[in-house]
């Protein structure tokens, strides 16, 4: 094995990390991995459309392979952690590069709401997966289906997650187009398309997982 | 073409030096007629400061037609002012109305250190093209003009992104005061013209390189730059370094 | 003062290689050895400082601006010529060369003008490797236009910034020396003074912008390229900082200034509002293609342009000159609107313009057709004026817009001073008397990228120089002087303005003096009164002007009070040449010296000379030499547009 060249490539990869558009890509990456996440779990929880017992059998079906179930998870709680982490770190960092803020605080970019919040949208769902995860997800898996039945006999729990899903909207508002022009994706030809893209996933997201909730009210 | 006469109450940031802390300073103008231009108005209180035998507002300016980037201060929040792609000195006082109030600050960044009241140092700007913004030619022994064909529309594409005038006001108005667009625009521009390939990998590295050691921020994609440069670039050109600077990290 | 222009023997197109063939070498391995001082980093500067490094020299390069590059080079917009006969249509150097030379109505040197047009098609080669994007045809191939009345097609733009992208390209070769550490670059610093050793020039005096520190340089060679001086008029189409200082400073330590007369005022330009105006805004010369300069016929009229009837319209320039109509050329078309305006009919609230109308043009072809033609250019104007073309006629008149005259230099581009080159609008070489649209850019780069390194090589392979220390008495000198003259500016700042003058009062006070009297067209009783009215301005300035803060500080009162007063010293000697010079000639009129039909008219016979003036110390007047010019290679001919 090539020492030399494999610390080569080290160096090569730290220093992409390091730098500015690095970091960007690890965010965008991290942002990308979470996504996906999102639809596979949005996937897994449309089965409650169907019935809670059927649900209940997708959740043992899942626990039946501990091995995956203990490698993905690991490997999604560290993409969290990346993205958190590299987050938060951006955040601070770039707050210094403005020396001083101004005396009136105006943007010149009309809906920036979604921009201007992310670091602030994505600590409250990293608050809300820590709250979900506790409440469900270390549960017993054989009584899940029961667990969110309970779950969601509360009022303040179903409007806490609604918010939540709202919040998340948000952040995915910017984050979606965010990651693409991060990629490199930007082309008049396609960008329309990404502006939809833009709407469609965050509402799409919003209606699924806040129906869920519902259910349990009607 | 009307002119009326509008008063206005300025809050310009005055600063002696770069050491000096720096703090606002009112300053009422009366009859200022709404054919002048931001700058005008400006000189304007510089001549009634100076009967008044007070030190006049020291402000960057040039050629006055909105090209040299001398020129930027940040009008109420927002640099270059209200007007979408215009820089200050093409800015009339017509879109004021009277009794406003304007509050004049310098483009400020932890790049850009401030020399005094609305003066600013964008030297990193510049050594941000010294580290590659340029094709690495010798004057003479170049070949014929016509011998590299290039398509209009990519042609186009690099004027457009040429047209950079490097005042700074991407990164005052980005939060995060990241220079992203005005190195983007170079590179940009280099990689769209085969006369840039042959060094656009060493480009992308050391411009990228050279704005994160200048003390810029990080871009987060907020789209203030886009908003308010007076030349109209596109954050396209943010996507295209993205693009080149992961190719140079990954491939070269 | 010896005027000897060192232009080699031999037929005009060979001129150039006979002279790079006879010009000494300095052995790349020894240019290292030689240090050169670059003043000022528009197209011509920042072009010499970056080929010279790139030769191997050690370059130090200035510039009052923040950054190299915003030089005022950036501004211009139409284009750049060379003759490349990319077209097709009959261009050729010999063509080129011809044209420039009658532009500048046979005032010029023809070896000069000459070498010019042999190198402005490497100029586009070397721009294009650069990566400026030039406009393109969809094959791929450039795209050229016709400019400013010329027969071919020669003219490469890149949209309406030209100036910009060449600027940006130089800028980029500039940044690039500056990176390798070959070029040394001082931005915010302002030259003072130009220091001479043993008779050469050897050094500059600088002042920080942002601390008013002095500092010395020292060099083998200064080039200085510091552009033109038609801020002398206050209002005028440059810069604001644009200044004659640093050239004023080399006059007066020897170097001769040549025809400072030869102003070019362009006819196209934003007119003045009010007196708060500071600048003015050049529009393109292609609108009056298709626009109509009219004025009304009645003097004082002050209906709107849309109530006054047809047939109480002066379209002055069609009845005058029929043949060409409103296409006449700069000059003819800018005296002509200063006239209408003198006899009370100038039109807006100044009364100080003309109108340029395109109701006709839009009648004819739409206003589809003209906004494709002109759309930006309106934009640009209802921007400034909140006016829209399409709707009412525009509003225009001429400005000062270039400087044909300058330091005199030799085919060397070396001024009378051994060791001080000028290169670029500050020297006077190439326009003659008037200047071809699009031609500014190209002698810019000409003499940056592919002249001044010869005769750099040539000046320091000729002969060996002492080493200098700017520790040296002339240095010293040189210093002291600079801060004896600010101490003088500052002199009656304490205590209050109360009846003081302002910087700015005075320039204004200047520059209508000129407009009025050393404009477009002169005369010798104004000429005359202009110069007795003079030294009450100086004096008034010296003795009143009133300058905050102090002179170790950033303190931009006391730049331009320094720039306004060396405009004011140099004002002298604009006039004295205008005077002097008693034929009509490229952009101005002498009244005394027209046609029958109030045309202009040369005078060949008494007035084929640059004139150049050597300073002879503040009491004493300056003295006129004169640089005979010899057509060997055309014949000079009289213009006609009737």
């Amino acid at each position: 094995m090539n020492y030399k060249l494999t610390w080569v490539t080290i160096m090569f990869f730290i220093h992409f990390v390091k730098s500015s558009i690095g970091k960007k890509w690890i965010m965008a990456c991290s942002g990308c991995f979470l996504l996906l996440f999102l639809c596979s779990h949005a996937a897994g929880n449309a089965t409650l459309f169907n019935s809670v017992s059927l649900f209940q059998a997708y959740s043992d079906q899942l626990h039946g392979h501990p091995l995956i179930i203990a490698i993905l998870s690991k490997i999604l709680f560290s993409v969290f952690v990346i993205h958190i982490v590299t987050g938060v770190l951006l955040f601070f960092q770039n707050r210094s590069a403005r020396s001083s803020g101004y005396k009136v605080q105006k943007r010149a970019v009309k809906n920036s709401l979604a921009s201007r919040t992310m670091i602030y949208s994505g600590l409250f769902i990293m608050f809300f997966i820590l709250a979900h995860t506790d409440a469900v997800s270390f549960g017993d898996h054989g009584t899940i289906g029961l667990t969110i039945s309970s779950l969601f006999s509360s009022p303040g729990t179903i409007i806490f997650y609604i918010v939540s899903f709202l919040i998340l909207a948000i952040h995915l508002s910017h984050g979606f187009w965010s990651m693409l022009q991060t990629f490199g994706i930007n082309h008049p030809k396609y960008n329309p398309l990404i502006r939809n893209l833009t709407y469609a996933i965050p509402v799409f997201f919003l209606l699924l997982f806040s129906a869920i909730p519902l259910l349990f009210v009607i | 073409m009307t002119t009326t006469s509008i008063s206005l109450s300025l809050e310009i940031w005055r600063q002696k030096d770069s050491r000096d802390k720096g703090d606002f300073e009112t300053y009422t103008l009366i009859n200022i007629s709404t054919d002048m231009s931001f700058l005008e108005m400006l000189d304007v209180l510089n001549e009634q400061l100076t009967r008044e035998g007070k030190d006049p507002v020291a402000f960057d300016h040039d050629c006055r037609e909105g090209i040299c980037g001398m020129c930027g201060v940040v009008i109420n929040g927002i640099a270059h002012g209200p007007e979408p792609e215009t820089t200050l000195c093409q800015l009339h006082m017509r879109h004021f109305n009277d009794g406003d109030t304007l509050v004049i600050e310098p483009f400020r960044s932890r790049a850009f250190p401030i020399r005094k009241d609305l003066v600013i140092d964008r030297s990193a700007l510049d050594r941000i093209i010294q580290a590659g913004g340029y094709v690495s030619v010798n004057t003479g022994g170049t070949p014929d003009a016509n011998a590299i064909p290039i398509p209009a529309p990519v042609a186009e594409l690099a004027m457009d992104a040429a047209s950079c005038i490097g005042c700074g006001a991407c990164v005052a108005s980005c939060p995060n005061g990241s220079a992203m667009l005005f190195t983007g625009a170079k590179i940009s521009q280099l990689s769209l013209l085969p006369q840039g390939h042959p060094e656009r990998h060493k480009r992308a590295m050391a411009m990228v390189t050279t704005m994160d050691k200048e003390g810029f921020g990080n871009c987060t994609n907020e789209r203030e730059c886009e908003a308010v440069c007076p030349k109209g670039i596109s954050i396209r050109n943010i996507a295209r370094m993205n693009r080149e600077f992961v190719r140079a990290s990954f491939l070269s | 003062m010896e005027l000897n222009s060192n232009v080699p023997e031999g037929p005009l197109a060979e001129k150039w290689d006979t002279h790079r063939f006879a010009s000494k070498l300095v052995n790349p391995a020894n240019r290292r050895k030689y240090s050169v001082i670059v003043v000022g980093t528009g197209l011509a500067g920042a072009s010499a400082a970056a080929t010279l490094a790139e030769q191997g020299y050690e370059v130090q390069t200035f510039c009052i601006q923040d950054s190299p590059r915003r030089a005022h080079s950036i501004s211009a917009q139409g284009g750049i010529n060379a003759a490349k006969n990319y077209q097709n249509d009959g261009d050729s150097i010999q063509r080129l060369f011809y044209d420039t030379i009658k532009g500048g109505d046979f005032r010029s040197r023809e070896a000069n003008v000459y070498r010019l047009a042999q190198v402005s098609n490497a100029i586009i080669d070397q721009c294009v490797a650069q990566g400026v994007p030039f406009a393109r045809e969809y094959g791929g191939t450039l795209a050229n236009r016709s400019f400013g009345g010329a027969q071919v097609s020669r003219t490469f733009y890149a949209r309406g910034q030209t100036g910009q992208q060449l600027l940006l390209g130089a800028y980029s070769t500039l940044s690039r020396q500056i990176h390798s550490g070959k070029v040394s670059m001082y931005p915010r610093k302002e030259m003072m003074e130009l220091v001479l050793v043993d008779g050469k020039a050897r050094g500059i005096i600088t002042r920080d912008i942002i601390t008013g520190e002095l500092e010395r340089y020292s060099a083998d060679a200064v080039i200085l390229a510091t552009g033109g001086y038609g801020n002398a008029y206050f209002l005028s189409t440059n810069a604001m900082a644009s200044n004659v200082t640093a050239i004023w400073r080399a006059h007066k330590k020897g170097a001769g200034f040549a025809n400072p007369c030869f102003v070019q005022i362009h006819p196209t330009c934003i007119p003045v509002h009010g007196s708060f105006q500071s600048k003015l805004t050049l529009m393109s010369e292609s609108l009056r293609n298709d626009g109509r300069v009219w004025v009304p016929k009645q003097p004082g009229d002050t209906r709107r342009a849309g109530s006054i009837p047809e047939d109480e319209r002066d379209y002055y320039l069609e009845s005058k000159y029929p043949s060409f109509g409103n296409l006449v050329p700069r000059d003819v078309a800018s005296r002509n609107a200063k006239e209408q305006c003198d006899e009370g009919k100038g039109v807006g609230t100044t009364n100080l313009a003309v109108y340029l109308d395109f109701a006709d043009a839009i009648k004819r072809d739409g206003e589809t057709t003209i906004l494709k033609k002109y759309g930006n250019l309106f934009q640009m104007y209802e921007k400034i004026t909140d006016s829209n073309p399409l709707h009412e006629p525009m509003l225009i008149y001429p400005a000062v817009h270039y400087t044909m005259g300058g330091l005199w230099v030799d085919y060397n581009l070396m001024t009378t001073i051994p060791g001080l080159f000028a290169i670029g609008e500050c020297n006077f070489s190439d326009h003659g008397a008037n200047r071809l649209g699009a031609s500014a850019l190209m002698q810019g780069l000409a003499d940056g990228y592919f002249i001044i390194g010869t005769s750099i090589a040539h000046y320091l392979g000729s002969g060996s120089l002492d080493p200098v220390n700017t520790d040296s008495r002339e240095f010293t000198d040189s210093e002291l002087q600079v801060q004896e003259r600010i101490a003088r500016l500052l002199r009656c700042c304490d205590g209050s303005p109360e009846g003081k003058v302002t910087v700015d009062e005075i320039h204004k006070e200047l520059g209508l003096l000129l407009w009025d009297h050393c404009g477009m067209a002169r005369n010798k009783e104004g000429l005359e009164k202009a110069l007795a009215e003079l030294p009450a301005i100086q004096e008034k300035f010296w003795n009143n002007v009133f300058i905050p803060g102090t002179g170790t500080e950033l303190n931009q009162s006391l730049e331009r009070a320094g720039r306004l007063a060396d405009f004011l010293e140099f004002a002298e000697i604009m006039i004295l040449d205008a005077l002097e010079r008693k034929e009509s000639c490229g952009c101005h009129l002498r009244e005394e010296s027209q046609t029958e039909d109030h045309e202009a008219l040369r005078d060949d016979a008494g007035y084929s000379h640059v004139s150049v003036w050597e300073y002879q110390g503040g009491q004493s007047a300056p003295t006129l030499h004169k640089e005979q010019l010899l057509f060997e290679n055309v014949t000079p001919s009289q213009r006609s547009y009737k």
